[in-house]
């Protein structure tokens, strides 16, 4: 169709329209042809018309009315959860355990089954007896409640698969259809992967070959979870994002990082974004520094093969600590839907720059505990644990000065650290605010410090803010008191495990405690060049703290030289 | 080893047991201002301290009691057993909700004045290595005069700023003096309508004419029991070929239980009518015609009323109740109806809805069966959805929590009250 196909009153009418000269910058390129006067609405009334004539898209349960205000938690759709590396570790500790308790508290659908994988030639029971074990161990609640288990184990089946055998994935496809059958699934698939990340790639790209990733037209989900670690480094975060991404859509991964289902964490957002008195002065103009400590007593246990490759910039920074930041950072998001919340959380990651080689000698301080005490126990040094190099250079304590460069940070720095076998288990976010910008009470015997408001995330959860008050008496003497929020006496109900809150979430479809894709990618880009960077250094004089103690030296340096020190904890 | 229960004061060598509320203090009182008085003494004291382990062997380390409350709890029981009982449930909630309780009994309304009051504090360690969390109860016999002003009793001993939630586990008087001074300065009424005279429909709509004229958020225990339903309910609806039948349901029918064929009439179905109550109010609809029994001619007559507004005459009971609704221009039928049933009286055994969506028929029906709600639907008579719902028998303690746990008015309840005022005839006014 060319313009002259056009009827002449459309002709004059876009004549009317357009500008009269064509710019200068236009680009030379043929005109697209004009639709027909009849394909294009013109009046409101055609225009409305039009549209209700359109398909209208599927409705959403958002459209629901029956669900306004319905106070009791949305129970997901009937489905099937199938926990690979159901054998293992993680499976024992955290994901049976979570689903014991969401199945007790009837969260978890009345149609829902558990089809444990692994490799391992186990039949339901043996497993079941072995789950029950666990429990006894590991649940929060105790003693266990024999009705409930009954009703939660007879929904567990065992499935015997060879990660990389072929034939397995085949028959797993059958044994599921018949569970969609049998237990009314639906076709609703959680997979869960707590096995090595090494297996991650191949069970993803065999669940594509089977087609057990294509969501049904009928409705029928298929997500995936997949456990931390999620690569190595950037270039391994990449490829692996790759290989899901072959098989998965975006919206069907969920990666955990179980921090930010800690009930803490969750209420961060709430503290700041639900109360009006803290977001207008969460800026530069108010704040002097931000400090993030996660601080373990523990050593690296049985794990030193793990912790070998892995360090605390892997295991810690590049997630835990990472994440915490961006909620601290984030601007406040529209929703607080999935998508929304991440897009603010990437956009902080993005704002840390990447580090110079300078700038990582200077502000990256890395550390190894030697032997020292630690609750009043003597305790080995790093390189004389098990599975580990007696002279392993790999770190197990980090302290790093970060910058967020936009508009409400430049210029605050963001003092990260975490370490294996400091004096105390904390994980807290600390915000120094700025001093008064005058001195009134200089006849105060004491300096009051600046205010400072500290958000405890384990143990002890809860929100301290320190200001300064009056000491009775007829002079005036200024003195920092703490106003002390913590969450065991407010709340004493117990909190849900993170793996609770998590596990029930990916089962609902809600993504917003999940990282995405590029909020992994983009952390990974600000700690790779930290590791390489130490690649290309000599060899750390490791150890260079003792255990018991808070870090090496130069990470107090790290503060300082800008006049600032770590909080006492 | 036994707590050592003196009167007038704390009691320190009570064993602690996590998780467990351990009765602290507990004194006596014959005046409001002693009530005053003992309550200043209990916190003026740095702290409640226990040096008594699990064991009730003393210990070097001392656990510091901490005074919390989040709300004022007032209960209204008529009788002492009724007290103990909302006294016993409370307790469990002390960790949960700590609130300063106050459980008034009137007594001897005719003979003198007098008023008795035994004032205990309870605590709760959540962990061995937290502080004990405590709030006080306290338990006042008014006879005579003193116990028709409720209101005189409870407001000295309010926390200030913190809300004030009723509970009254019998039959409020609505409409009555001492009731409508208490509910003025209260900010929730918390009642179980499933447990009132008759059927209930008298009540109810008595009740709804108070929260019309009061800024009152209302929790009935008969309608939090529900939520299980609600959920199956609504699941249906999720899903989104269904979803367009929603605003085209013709005939919502509830079924309950009744214990023989002549309890019809005196069978409470409060329970029942929140049902149809909850979906007409979601959905808009307005009521044409009231709740009347049913002949044969499926409710075309008039409700036959007598004194009171109160349904009479049931010209065949087993038939039940039938109402007409208007959802945008079309009819709804709400049929209310008894079976014959071991359940105890009054409670929902089905829920059906039928809808009509361009010619195509969807048929729901939700069951209660032993601990679970089930949902059936059919699509044009093809079954197209079988699911079930975890629904296990709740106790006090839980609708307490639940009923506490809404915050502010909830206008789905609110909605759900005046709809079911509307299908027994209206407020009064």
């Amino acid at each position: 169709m060319t313009d002259t196909a056009v009827p002449k009153r459309r002709k004059t009418s876009d004549a009317a329209d357009a500008p009269s000269v064509a710019p200068e910058t236009a680009p030379d390129r043929t005109p697209h042809p004009a639709p027909r006067a009849k394909d294009v609405p013109r009046t409101m009334k055609e225009l409305r018309i039009a549209r209700q004539g359109k398909r209208k898209p599927p409705p959403k349960q958002d459209d629901n009315p029956l669900r306004e205000g319905l106070r009791l938690e949305r129970v997901p759709d009937p489905s099937c959860l199938v926990l690979f590396g159901a054998t293992g570790d993680l499976a024992h500790r955290k994901v049976i355990p979570a689903l014991y308790q969401l199945w007790r508290t009837n969260l978890l659908p009345h149609d829902f089954v558990v089809l444990a994988i692994g490799r391992r030639a186990y039949d339901d029971d043996t497993l079941r007896a072995e789950f029950h074990d666990s429990l006894e161990k590991y649940s929060r609640v105790l003693p266990l409640d024999d009705a409930a288990w009954r009703s939660f184990s007879a929904r567990i089946r065992y499935q015997k698969l060879d990660f990389d055998n072929v034939a397995d994935y085949d028959k797993l496809t059958t044994v599921l259809d018949a569970i969609d059958k049998e237990q009314n699934s639906r076709g609703n698939h959680l997979y869960y992967l707590a096995t090595q990340p090494s297996a991650f790639a191949e069970i993803v790209g065999q669940l594509g070959r089977v087609g057990l990733d294509h969501e049904r037209h009928e409705g029928g989900w298929r997500r995936i979870v997949i456990e931390k670690p999620f690569g190595h480094d950037l270039n391994s975060a990449i490829r692996l994002n790759r290989e899901v991404g072959k098989v998965f859509r975006e919206s069907q991964v969920y990666r955990i990082d179980h921090y930010l289902g800690k009930e803490t964490v969750r209420n961060l957002l709430v503290f700041r974004f639900g109360n009006g008195i803290f977001e207008p002065i969460w800026n530069r103009r108010h704040i002097d520094h931000i400090q993030i400590t996660v601080a373990e007593t523990i050593g690296v246990e049985n794990r030193g093969a793990f912790y070998e490759e892995t360090g605390a910039s892997r295991d810690f920074l590049q997630n835990h600590l990472l994440q915490l930041l961006s909620l601290v950072a984030m601007e406040p998001p529209a929703t607080f839907d999935a998508d929304a919340l991440r897009d603010e959380k990437v956009k902080v990651i993005r704002a840390i720059g990447e580090m110079t080689t300078d700038q990582i000698r200077s502000d990256v301080i890395r550390g190894q505990y030697g032997p020292g005490w630690v609750a009043a126990k003597p305790v080995k040094g790093y390189r004389q644990e098990p599975q580990v190099d007696p002279e392993s250079e790999t770190e197990t304590y980090i302290a790093a000065r970060f910058e967020v460069d936009d508009w409400r940070w430049s210029g605050v720095p963001f003092y990260l650290r975490t370490g294996k076998r400091l004096p105390k288990r904390a994980t807290e976010i600390a915000i120094q605010f700025k001093e008064v910008p005058h001195r009134l009470f200089r006849e105060s015997g004491t300096d009051p410090d600046p205010n400072l408001l500290a958000i405890r995330i384990q143990p002890d959860e809860g929100i301290m803010l320190r200001f300064g008050a009056k000491v009775p008496g007829l002079g005036i003497d200024v003195r920092s008191v703490t106003m002390d929020f913590t969450y065991g006496s407010a709340f004493t109900v117990d909190s849900p495990d993170a793996y609770e809150t998590l596990i029930l979430d990916a089962l609902l479809g809600d993504a917003s405690l999940f990282t995405r894709a590029d909020e992994v990618e983009g952390a990974w880009a600000r700690v790779t060049p930290i590791i390489d960077s130490w690649m290309d250094e000599g060899p750390p004089e490791f150890p260079n703290y003792e255990s018991g103690t808070w870090g090496p030296d130069e990470a107090d340096e790290l503060l300082g030289r800008e006049g600032r020190k770590w909080r006492r904890i | 080893m036994a707590a050592n229960l003196t009167t007038g004061g704390a009691i320190v060598d009570a064993p602690i047991r996590l998780n467990e509320p351990v009765l602290r203090w507990r004194s006596r009182a014959h005046s409001i201002e002693e009530v005053e008085q003992e309550l200043s003494r209990i916190w003026s004291q740095v702290n409640l301290e226990s040096d008594v382990d699990a064991d009730g062997d003393h210990v070097n380390e001392r656990h510091v009691g901490a005074r919390t409350s989040v709300m004022n709890l007032v209960v209204i029981a008529a009788r002492q057993e009724v007290g103990e009982r909302c006294a016993a449930t409370i307790q469990r909630l002390v960790g949960r909700h700590p609130s300063r309780t106050t459980i008034v009994q009137p007594a001897d309304p005719d003979g003198p004045s007098w008023l008795d009051a035994q004032i205990v504090a309870h605590c709760i360690m959540p962990r061995a290595d937290a502080p004990e969390t405590c709030a006080e109860t306290i338990h006042l016999t008014c006879g005579g005069e003193s116990g028709r002003h409720l209101d005189a009793i409870v407001a000295p001993l309010l926390i200030h700023d913190l809300p004030v939630t009723v509970w009254w586990p019998d039959e409020p008087s609505f409409g009555s003096a001492p009731v409508n001074d208490l509910l003025v300065m209260a900010d929730r009424l918390i009642v179980d309508g499933s447990g009132w005279h008759g059927t209930g429909l008298t009540q109810l709509r008595r009740m709804a004419a108070a929260a019309n004229r009061l800024p009152l958020a209302i929790s009935d225990f008969a309608m939090v029991r529900q939520s299980r339903w609600r959920e199956a309910i609504a699941a249906i609806f999720d899903i989104p070929d269904f979803l367009p039948y929603l605003r085209h349901i013709r005939r919502i029918a509830v079924t309950y239980g009744v214990r023989d064929e002549f309890g019809a009439e005196t069978t409470n179905i409060v329970k029942p009518l929140y049902h149809a109550a909850w979906l007409a109010s979601r959905l808009g609809m307005e009521v044409t015609r009231p709740l009347a029994p049913m002949t044969s001619g499926a409710g075309r007559k008039p409700p036959v009323r007598g004194a009171g507004g109160r349904l009479t005459t049931l010209a065949n009971p087993s038939a039940g109740l039938g109402a007409a609704l208007r959802l945008d221009r079309s009819d709804v039928a709400i049929v209310i109806r008894p079976v014959l049933s071991a359940m105890p009286s009054g409670t929902t055994l089905r829920v059906e809805l039928l809808a009509d969506w361009r010619g195509s028929e969807l048929r729901a029906d939700v069951t209660a069966e032993q601990e679970a709600v089930h949902v059936r639907v059919w699509q044009d008579g093809v079954h197209a959805l079988e699911r079930g719902f975890n629904a296990p028998r709740r106790t006090d303690v839980d609708l307490l929590a639940e009923a506490i746990e809404a915050g502010g008015r909830d206008p789905v309840a609110s909605g759900t009250l005046a709809l079911a005022a509307e299908l027994a005839g209206g407020p009064f006014p």
